[in-house]
């Protein structure tokens, strides 16, 4: 009862941003016609920020409901666009106690090429302490890197891949190498860099 | 050695994080937004069989010297209409429907994008030919939008006469606009006594601004625009502040603001 709650809601608000788009669709027309020329790339920004809303949910429903034995809290799920600088961010977290994990994805992340260079120069991806090192997620190249807290000794993780100008960062604490990279396989990568492309 | 390497990339992952990092990931990052925008070029060439005006000045071209290449003698240069903005808005109708978001959002920033040259193109005529004797440089004209990122509108007019020179510089829906509002906002930067003053701050036609002046660049005079722009004018060999000052004022500053949109 509650999923089918949740599945209504769902396509709810994807038909009221479908609505938005066409609003403000009809407003970049008129006041382009007009010569507004202001007015007609405000509500183009806005078409753009439906678009993000639009594609960060589905990727949201796209991402795993659990990582182990974390649970997700879709409650605490956020899409954010028009952030100014980097464009959608897509936020979900697992877990609830000590050990969490957490993905996010940003959209025009300024990061991107960053994380492609290091990607691109093999002596500065690997590092010699297995620190950080160049994994594969689906076949996409990413950047693995490892903390220890040195109270608790326990490791934590950071994998981040870029697509195209988008970034997908998984974190999660209190963890081992091999359990990170198996659970970065559990993100359905290849699907997610079709939305965002 | 192996505590070099680490340190050496552990330094570059921390300089990432900065957007004015210098050196090896300035210039890694420059190829790779370089080879984004051909990548973007490329797909509009390929949907609208031109190309935009949209392309950032790429410095460093392949020159074909060597290995029996043959060196390029001439060509045709490229073809800077902008988008069709009418035609990527049926276009992103088109997409959004057939639920293709990325080719919706595509087409959406194209159609910024067209939207942007045309403001650019209206705030360029609208300035002055002459400013203070000095006739603006006609092929130094240019507008400069991506459409995407945070780089926003730029346009450009250079006025200049002998080594006398004016460099007028306006950005539109640029994210360095905050520094600039932070720069004049909380204070740091106030007048002091004794020495060189090199910066303070001032006012064009009543808008706040800040004046700087350097021993080999000449004055630079910034005036923020309302909440998102910005108009900057770089001036060398410039006699003083005043001559300066009374360039500026060349400008139709509110006449700016609306035409940009900004209150």
């Amino acid at each position: 009862m509650k999923k089918l709650f949740i599945l209504i809601f769902s396509f709810a608000t994807v038909a009221l941003q479908a609505q938005d788009f066409n609003k403000n669709l009809a407003s970049a027309r008129t006041a382009y016609s007009a010569g507004n020329l202001e007015d007609a790339r405000f509500a183009m920004q806005q078409m753009m920020n439906d678009i993000d809303l639009l594609v960060g949910k589905e990727i949201l429903n796209l991402l795993p409901t659990k990582m182990d034995a974390l649970s997700a809290n879709t409650k605490e799920d956020n899409v954010t666009a028009n952030t100014g600088l980097a464009g959608v961010l897509i936020h979900r977290t697992y877990g609830t106690g000590e050990k969490t994990a957490q993905i996010d994805i940003m959209g025009n992340s300024p990061l991107v090429a960053s994380i492609n260079a290091i990607l691109s120069i093999p002596f500065i991806g690997n590092s010699s302490d297995g620190t950080q090192k160049v994994i594969k997620v689906q076949g996409y190249k990413g950047v693995m890197q490892k903390s220890v807290n040195t109270e608790t000794n326990k490791e934590n993780f950071t994998v981040q891949v870029p697509l195209n100008s988008t970034l997908l960062t998984l974190t999660i604490n209190d963890s081992n190498e091999a359990d990170a990279q198996r659970l970065a396989g559990t993100i359905p990568v290849t699907e997610i860099a079709k939305l965002v492309q | 050695m192996k505590s070099k390497i680490l340190l050496v990339g552990t330094a570059l992952l921390v300089m990432s994080f900065s957007l004015n990092a210098q050196g090896l990931m300035n210039k890694l990052k420059q190829k790779a937004e370089q080879a984004a925008e051909k990548a973007l070029d490329k797909k509009v060439q390929d949907k609208t069989g031109v190309n935009t005006g949209g392309n950032q000045t790429n410095s460093g071209g392949n020159g074909n010297s060597g290995s029996g290449n043959p060196s390029n003698k001439g060509g045709g240069g490229l073809v800077t209409t902008p988008p069709d903005v009418n035609a990527n808005l049926a276009d992103a109708e088109t997409s959004f429907k057939s639920h293709s978001y990325g080719d919706a959002r595509y087409a959406v920033q194209q159609a910024m994008l067209g939207v942007e040259m045309e403001i650019g193109n209206k705030v360029l005529k609208s300035l002055p030919e002459t400013v203070s004797g000095l006739p603006y440089e006609k092929e130094r004209d240019q507008v400069t939008s991506t459409g995407w990122g945070w780089v926003g509108l730029t346009i450009q007019r250079e006025y200049q006469k002998d080594d006398k020179q004016l460099r007028t510089m306006i950005a539109n829906n640029s994210a360095w606009m905050s520094a600039v509002n932070m720069y004049l906002a909380n204070g740091g930067y106030s007048q002091s006594t004794g020495g060189q003053q090199n910066w303070k701050q001032t006012k064009v036609k009543g808008h706040k601004a800040v004046i700087e002046y350097n021993e080999s660049s000449g004055y630079k005079l910034s005036v923020p625009l309302g909440q998102t722009s910005l108009i900057v004018w770089e001036a060398v060999n410039f006699a003083s502040e005043q001559e300066v000052m009374t360039a500026a004022n060349a400008f139709d500053i509110d006449g700016l603001i609306k035409t940009l949109g900004e209150k």
